[in-house]
């Protein structure tokens, strides 16, 4: 069937060239689309252009010489974060801050004073009596709060440069007030390795 | 004292599982990631999250068939929501535009840093269907199975991100 391929089917018929999925008819309806439609001519290009664009991811792909430190970073933080998902760690009493880092306010650029971590924010989390268990820098790290008797385990997850990402509730207060108002604040600091 | 023993198995060989999952799969997984997401520390964090899911799994139960599709998917998924999520947070004023400054000197191959660049400007879904697709090398109906669609929306996503790839190498051309 060699019906009129509209745009919207173009796409998709550029989509199965780039694939190099496409059959002999397919291709025959995307060529007679072409002679007609400029627009896509300009948009998508012809096969042979679908094929040089598209060749650029595998290229890029041959060329990756990122080895992932993923391996050590696994052997080395699975023992402390399978430990830590089955809650082992959380009763791992440490010292305030992070992996051999310390929480400061962040340096803010142009940001406006309402997102800088306040002073009152700073020692509100000093005052949590922040526990944590060493972990790999920059990862995610474990938190305890509070008394054995009214405690919340959070775990925050701070990126490469120190911003927290998520922080999770791991073991709650029963208080969900309390456990909000600790990420909440959490999620506020910026943590920068000493 | 044979349920110990059964338990005890059955953490091994969840154990097991997973560290072969992880040698198979950890780099090629953590560089599909990190084109995704554009950030090395970022991808290392998500795909760790992605093996500590299926050692879970696993562990709840170590017949469970896992393959590299379920890791491709599970890796997507939070790839998927840690670029919405940038998205949401780049809207506020604290600065989180992410560091692109560990993208290795010796990847900036042209070809390497068109992709980057035309993958900043696509959508997470289709970062993923072309991801999947000419960088992973699935075909178009494993990534639509992948991603909880057709193939034809996969070729279609595929033909979107191709158009901007291909706009970004020609102003690179004409500049
Ligand atoms: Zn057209």
């Amino acid at each position: 069937m060699m019906g009129r391929v509209d745009c919207a089917r173009a796409e998709r018929l550029a989509g199965t060239i780039a694939l190099a999925e496409a059959s002999d008819e397919q291709r025959d309806l995307y060529r007679a689309h072409l002679a007609g439609c400029q627009r896509c001519v300009d948009d998508l290009g012809g096969e042979r252009e679908i094929e040089r664009t598209i060749a650029v991811v595998a290229r890029a792909r041959d060329a990756e010489s990122w080895e992932p430190d993923f391996r050590a970073a696994f052997a080395k933080g699975k023992k402390r974060r399978f430990a830590w998902i089955y809650g082992a760690v959380l009763a791992v009493a440490a010292v305030v801050a992070l992996a051999g880092g310390r929480l400061m306010q962040a340096p803010q650029s142009a940001a406006p004073a309402a997102h800088a971590i306040s002073s009152q924010e700073a020692q509100a989390i000093a005052a949590l009596n922040t526990q944590t268990a060493p972990r790999r820098e920059g990862r995610a790290e474990s938190l305890k709060f509070g008394s054995p008797a009214l405690s919340t385990s959070i775990v925050l997850r701070v990126d490469g440069r120190g911003e927290p990402m998520r922080c999770t509730i791991a073991h709650s207060s029963g208080d969900p007030a309390l456990d909000e108002s600790i990420c909440r604040t959490a999620m506020h600091a910026r943590y920068l390795r000493r | 004292m044979d349920g110990v023993r059964v338990e005890a198995n059955r953490v091994a060989s969840a154990q097991a599982r997973v560290e072969a999952l992880v040698l198979e799969y950890q780099t090629k997984l953590t560089r599909y990631v990190r084109r995704m997401v554009g950030d090395a520390e970022a991808a290392l964090d998500l795909t760790q999250d992605v093996f500590l899911s299926a050692h879970r799994m696993l562990q709840a139960d170590p017949h469970r068939k896992l393959s590299g599709g379920w890791l491709y998917r599970a890796a997507t998924n939070a790839g998927i929501s840690f670029l919405r999520r940038r998205k949401i947070l780049r809207i506020l004023p604290l600065d989180r535009e992410l560091d692109r400054s560990t993208w290795r000197v010796d990847e900036r191959s042209a070809a390497s840093l068109d992709l980057q660049a035309a993958l900043g400007h696509l959508a997470p879904e289709q970062s993923a269907a072309l991801l999947l697709t000419s960088y992973a090398g699935y075909s178009s109906s494993e990534a639509a199975a992948i991603l909880g669609t057709t193939s034809d929306a996969v070729r279609q996503r595929v033909c979107r991100a191709m158009r901007v790839l291909r706009r970004v190498m020609q102003e690179e051309r004409n500049s």
